[in-house]
Order: structure tokens, then sequence, then C-alpha cells
């Protein structure tokens, strides 16, 4: 399931493009799931573990990934236990978050409003201990604390 | 510094091109739309120069402030657009909001967090966007767009008028609205208007807030009143530059400061553009029957001529 914590949380990874820079490990990048977000987000194709094709920049290395799309890595990836700052994120990476805590729990750190469109999800929020299952309920709390 | 700066900044692939024309200017949108690379370019003109292989073109040199140094840097720094990335955490504190103010330097900065220590304008909140190929080069062409460009579905009848101010402008919104049978009410102050519209429920709601500062709201506001449907936000620059935009006031250059504001606002003076037009205003007000003091309105706006002036110069609400 997918918990929130809202503003700012000091034991939080605040900026996780740097983190996965320095403790990403190779067979990440060709999971299934990295395959598909780096797709989606960054409309880039994963070569193999060291290469990916951007329609932009032409080839590039990992470190070259949005840094939104390495957030989302370290959360479906990442198994320190570390709590990660999902702001580096647009709202094009919210459905892959929703996604992310389907498959297992997710605690993520939240200082700004993200769009998690339209459809019903499930999200409980450590502020309050509330759960949220749609937009117009996470905008009723969230507003307080962002 | 004040003016409007256009930038560009390019190399074999992409191409930035944009303006930057007040001290501050919030950059954020969607993952993957070019703004890490964007530092990344400027970072490496910063450190190489032309022998980067990156072309920056702009009037004022362009910057990058970063790290635990920043405030000793920034004190050296005058003339320039700085340039900060979302890796610092800096730009949300007091002490980040202290060295803004009355700095001789315009700031871009990367974030999607809400900044309420400082006074950003709604315009100057951009998203970037990929405009494909630039000249029928290879560049792929990025450009900025405001994310609340189509937000004031206005002219509104509203049933009730929620102001930020709680002086001069709430003053003249109550009188105004209470001739035409509409509740005015002060939010005293920009930070509690999401308390406010939270609670509203099926009656029309107008917000009227200043344009000029009211960024840092706007993430909360947007999403509100966008899932409410019966919230408008109406958010011109301020309820000075309102009368002074009606033509009550007569004043040598005030067209042209109305029309380019830019040229005339000092970024080391003003914080925020709302703060120009208030002593703008009180100054062309000083010795007349329009003396203007925002504590309190002088009832002069309110007299029929002069209050039906100023509120054909009010797009945002019916009155």
């Amino acid at each position: 399931m997918l918990s929130i914590y809202l503003g700012k949380m000091d034991e939080a990874i605040y900026y996780p493009p740097t983190y996965f820079d320095n403790r990403y490990e190779d067979e990440w990048i060709t999971e299934p799931l990295a395959v598909d977000m780096i797709k989606d987000v960054d409309h880039s194709t994963v070569i193999g573990s060291h290469l990916i094709e951007s329609p932009v920049l032409g080839p590039i290395s990992v470190k070259e990934l949005s840094g939104g799309v390495k957030t989302l890595i370290l959360m479906a990836f990442d198994s320190s236990g570390k709590v990660f700052n999902a702001s580096a994120c647009g709202d094009n990476c919210a459905g892959w978050i929703l996604k992310i805590g389907e498959l297992k729990d997710l605690t993520i750190n939240l200082r700004h409003i993200m769009d998690f469109g339209t459809e019903r999800f499930e999200a409980k929020i450590l502020n309050t201990g509330n759960t949220v299952h749609n937009m117009a309920e996470f905008i009723e709390i969230a507003g307080q604390y962002v | 510094m004040r003016g409007k700066h256009r930038i560009i900044i390019q190399n074999n692939r992409l191409h930035y091109e944009f303006e930057i024309k007040r001290n501050i200017t919030i950059i954020q949108g969607d993952s993957a739309t070019g703004k890490t690379t964007l530092i990344n370019m400027l970072r490496q003109v910063e450190n190489l120069g032309d022998s980067s292989g990156i072309d920056v073109i702009s009037d004022v040199p362009c910057r990058i402030l970063e790290g635990r140094n920043w405030k000793i840097l920034l004190e050296n720094m005058a003339g320039n657009i700085i340039f900060i990335d979302e890796d610092n955490e800096f730009i949300n504190t007091e002490e980040f909001a202290e060295a803004v103010r009355g700095s001789d330097n315009y700031f871009v900065l990367i974030t999607r967090e809400n900044l309420y220590n400082l006074p950003y304008s709604v315009e100057e909140i951009y998203g970037l966007r990929s405009s494909g190929k630039y000249q029928n080069t290879k560049r792929v062409y990025q450009q900025m767009y405001q994310i609340y460009s189509n937000i004031q579905d206005v002219p509104v009848k509203p049933a009730r008028i929620i102001t930020e101010d709680s002086n001069a402008g709430y003053e003249f919104f109550e009188a105004a609205g209470r001739e035409k049978g509409i509740l005015c009410e002060s939010a005293g102050g920009k930070s509690n208007i999401f308390n406010l519209i939270r609670n509203v429920k099926d009656e029309e709601v107008c917000v009227v807030a200043d344009g000029a500062a009211i960024g840092p709201e706007m993430n909360r506001l947007y999403k509100q009143a966008e899932k409410a449907k019966n919230i408008t936000l109406y958010l011109p620059e301020s309820f000075e530059w309102i009368i002074l935009k009606s033509g009550l006031i007569e004043g040598k250059d005030l067209q042209k400061i109305l029309e380019e504001p830019e040229k005339y606002i000092d970024s080391g003076e003003f914080f925020s553009w709302e703060r120009y037009f208030t002593k703008l205003l009180v100054n062309m007000t000083e010795e007349t029957y329009l003396k203007y003091r925002k504590a309190h309105l002088n009832k002069a706006y309110l007299h029929d001529k002069n209050k039906r002036q100023i509120l054909k110069s009010i797009e945002g609400i019916v009155l």
C-alpha cells in the first residue's frame, strides 16, 4: 500500500536522483517494470543495463535518465528502507507511484500536491492517519501540509 | 536589476529559448522535460566558457548557484540571471528569501515545492515543453509555457467574494458587493484562502488575490478550484494595479509603466510587483483628493463615478 508523509521530512532523501547515481544496481535497469517506466516517462528505450536510447539526446548512460524516473526506480527496487522525496517526480510519474504502491508497501515524502488523476486510488496519509481514496480527499488534507 | 531578458541556450541537440522579466521565475512540470539538462548545460558553460561547445545568448550573464556556500557566492553576484536546480534545499529557507529580497539579480528556480517565503507571480510559474525541431536543424526546440495560463474563466457573477486583502481592497469589494447583494469576506492574508475555499458548498465564489505574489499558493488553490468547479480565481496584479489601470489616475508615463512594468521595477528595491504598484499609486495621489492609503480605503474611491470607473477595469467580476 502507498503511504505518504506530507511536508518537510528530515529523514527523507531530499534529492533522490543523486542518491540513485551513487547507489543503483545494474540489474534494476533491465527489470520489465523499469524498462516500462523509462519508456513511458522518458520516452527512451533500454538497450542494456549500461545504455539507454533517448529520442532527444541519442545514446545516454543510466545517469542521464530523468530525475523523475530515477526516483521511480528507487521506489521500486531500493531495499534500504529509505523514504524518497516524490516531489522530484512530475505528475507524469504519479500513475507509476500508485502502481508501485500496489506491488509493495511504499512510503514516500511529498512536498507538493501531486496529481494522481481522476481514478479512485488508495493512500494512507501518515500525518493524520487517514486513508484517502481520490484526489478530492487528498487535496483536502494535502493542502494543509504542503 | 530590471527589464525583460531573452535567453537562448543551445548545443547541437537542444535549443532553449525564453524570456525572464521578474525577479523570481519558477520552472516545474512533468519529469523528463529537460529541466536538469538545462542546468547541466549552464554549468558546463560556467566552467568552460566557449570551449564547452554551448552557446548562451543573453544580454546579462546566466549563472548557476548551488551548494553549501551559496550565500557567500550570492553576496558577490549582481546583474545576473541565477539558475538554481531542485537539489538545493536552501531555496525554501527564510535565509534564502532574505537574500533574494533586495538582490540585484533575477532568480530562476527549478522546484515543485511551494516556496511560501517568496512572493512570486502566478504568471511566472512555467513548465518546459518541446516544440519540435528548431528552424530545420536537428535541434529540439525547448520552450517555457505558463502552467496557470488558462485558469481565469472570467468574468463571473459570484454569490460571494473572498479577498486576500483585509484593508483597502477588501473595503472596496465589500462596498461594491453590498450594493449588489454579494457577500464579501476577507481571508486576512493569502495563506488563509485555502482554508476558506475548502469549506465552500454550492454557491458561486470568486477569490480575488494579488496575482503578483500568489504563486506559492497556486498549487493548492488551483487544485481545489479545479475540483470544486464553483470557485473562480481572479488574480489581477493587485488592487492598486486595478486602480492605476482604470484611468482614474492621470500621470505622466503611467500608460507606459503599465504596458511594460519590468522596465521600471527594480528587483533590488521591490520584492514583488504589487509593492511597486502600491508605492506608485500612493505617490501619484499624494496631493490629491484621491490620496491612497493601503491600510484604509479613502472614501473618494467609493464615489459613484470613481467607483464605476474602477469597476469597469475589474475584468474578473460583474459588479
